[in-house]
């Protein structure tokens, strides 16, 4: 075979792949949106009701609404949070020597974790009776002694925040590291020499020269995020009430306990239009660099 | 205060910051450890020391929970998985790295943008239509869907291994008469050999991880470990000794296959993006 046809061959495969197990259903989500779609009702699944679903999230719905602001606050926390730490474990690591590779091989295992998992280990750490980080907390702050975490809608979202923060943590911060790695150590070097502060050469040199580094891991953990289901669903499944209930998690509820799943793919595609801005701006990145 | 003195207290300073970082997260994997190995009374002590019993990995292996099941479809799905991935993935990626395609890099851009897309709305009409088509509940039906999420990681890690075996061997072996076919089976493959190993285990890692395509797909006979994980609810509250057992049968496997591939671990998960 001529190398002219082969390379389509080659490709062939996984493209189609890609279309059947990606592109399709994400037409056919935008179709199921404009129906009546009820899991139930047969023949529901092809009645036409143009943009309905869509006016009854944004009109009818303060659940929908809720999920929004719940998604939106727990997306500017964790990516805050979780760059954050990374930054500082990162410079702290970044030197290298015995400790401080042998704690970044450590950094692998809770990526390597379920998310599902973290958020069972989370459950069992915040137990009123016997977790440890709930006994933790009220021995340092007696106020929080006698709370059920997750019994408490505030509480229990901070929960949800720190176990994602703790989950994502240690990957950001081996990205960071492998960015910090790239610098020229000359130009640092050459700050010092001028007599620049640590403060200053972190400042004016290190976090320019790291920002590229610093926007892929911002969009990236942005993008996870806004997906957040896993953890949710097994540390408090949306709630008390709906105080944790995710965008990913409404979408879940509304399509597969009510079977409503018209009304579901309306409001997944709302929270595809997000992702796609993101998405964007991440190819951008990497394509820059090539 | 000599200069060498602040530099011994910074470093100090340091070294307590990594010795916090580090504990806050083993804790939280210590301690289902230690749980696993508790007994029922023993953990809602929050007894440090105890003696410890391998009976709850006995226990979850037991009716009604038959953890043995799950485990044998998480296998399955997440192995096939990764054997439809991969070979797929390496003739895109080989293609992708070595020649030019018309509407190339649309194509990546679109096969990295579905990494991106909520599992949430791809699987709203998967479920529609395996349930149609008699998939629902079936292993068959989560290896079709795993696909989805495995397979951009897959082209996008391979061809960066790809990206980086030099050219020459291949022209060499071209001018002396072998085929495409042959240069890639013969040159091609043993070279990158170690890069698919890590994109296979990656994969694998990943399959074995997801959760809400089984739960929304499965109920009965293609449950996989993480579903697993919601049988030890019991009428009192959660079982944690048999949580615990169950859940390092399902992590202790990744942490093997995690660190084998550390080196590739960020390479991979960012997808050459970050160098």
């Amino acid at each position: 075979m001529r190398d002219n046809t082969l390379k389509y061959v080659l490709v062939l495969p996984a493209v189609m792949v890609v279309f059947a197990t990606a592109i399709w259903p994400l037409m056919e989500s935008a179709r199921l949106s404009a129906t009546v779609g009820r899991l139930n009702r047969p023949g529901s699944l092809d009645q036409y009701i143009g943009l309905e679903n869509y006016t009854w999230a944004f009109f009818e719905e303060p659940a929908f609404w809720n999920s929004v602001w719940v998604t939106g606050i727990y997306t500017i926390l964790t990516v805050g949070l979780t760059t954050i730490f990374a930054l500082g474990l990162a410079l702290l690591l970044a030197p290298g020597g015995r400790l401080r590779s042998g704690v970044q091989t450590l950094l692998i295992l809770p990526f390597a974790m379920s998310p599902a998992l973290i958020g069972v280990s989370f459950r069992f750490m915040f137990n009123p009776e016997f977790g440890l980080f709930d006994a933790f907390f009220g021995a340092v702050m007696p106020p929080l002694a006698d709370v059920s975490w997750l019994a408490d809608p505030t509480l229990a979202f901070a929960v949800c925040v720190m176990a994602d923060v703790w989950g994502w943590i240690p990957f950001l911060t081996l990205v960071l590291i492998g960015g910090l790695a790239s610098i020229p150590q000359d130009t640092i070097e050459a700050a010092q020499v001028d007599g620049a502060s640590g403060w200053r050469v972190f400042k004016d040199v290190t976090l320019p020269q790291l920002a590229p580094v610093l926007a892929v891991v911002i969009i990236l953990k942005s993008i996870f995020s806004l997906k957040t289901f896993d953890q949710i669903f097994m540390l408090t499944n949306g709630g008390p009430g709906t105080a944790t209930q995710t965008l990913s998690h409404y979408i879940y509820f509304n399509g597969m306990k009510y079977g409503q799943i018209g009304y579901a793919a309306s409001v997944a595609w709302l929270m595809v239009i997000p992702m796609i801005l993101l998405t964007y701006l991440y190819a951008r990145f990497v394509f820059r660099k090539d | 205060m000599t200069g060498k003195q602040r530099k011994q207290i910074w470093n100090a300073f340091q070294l307590t910051l990594i010795l916090i970082a580090t504990f806050i997260m083993l804790v939280p994997i210590v301690w289902i450890f230690l749980a696993a190995f508790k007994t029922h009374v023993d953990v809602y002590q929050l007894k440090l020391f105890f003696r410890p019993t391998l009976e709850n990995f006995g226990t979850v292996f037991d009716d009604p929970y038959r953890l043995g099941e799950k485990l044998y479809n998480s296998t399955i799905v997440a192995l096939v998985t990764v054997v439809f991935a991969i070979p797929i993935a390496t003739c895109a990626a080989y293609s992708f790295s070595r020649f030019r395609l018309r509407g190339e890099t649309t194509m990546l851009v679109m096969i990295l943008a579905t990494q991106f897309v909520p599992a949430v709305v791809i699987i709203l009409p998967f479920f529609v239509m395996f349930r149609d088509i008699g998939l629902l509940d079936t292993r068959l039906g989560l290896i079709l869907v795993n696909l989805a999420i495995v397979m951009p990681f897959a082209i996008w890690m391979i061809k960066g291994f790809i990206d980086g075996i030099p050219l020459d061997t291949e022209e060499a072996a071209m001018v002396d008469g072998s085929s495409r076919i042959q240069v890639i089976r013969n040159i091609v493959l043993p070279m990158a050999a170690p890069g698919l190993l890590t994109a296979a285990i990656f994969c694998f890692i990943i399959a074995w991880n997801e959760f809400l395509f089984a739960l929304i797909l499965t109920n009965k006979d293609a449950v996989t470990l993480p579903i697993g994980l919601a049988l030890f609810k019991g009428e009192e509250g959660d079982l944690w000794n048999l949580l615990s057992a169950a859940g390092i049968i399902i992590m202790a496997p990744m942490f093997v296959l995690a660190l084998i591939i550390r080196k590739y671990f960020v390479q991979g998960m960012t997808m050459g993006a970050v160098r």
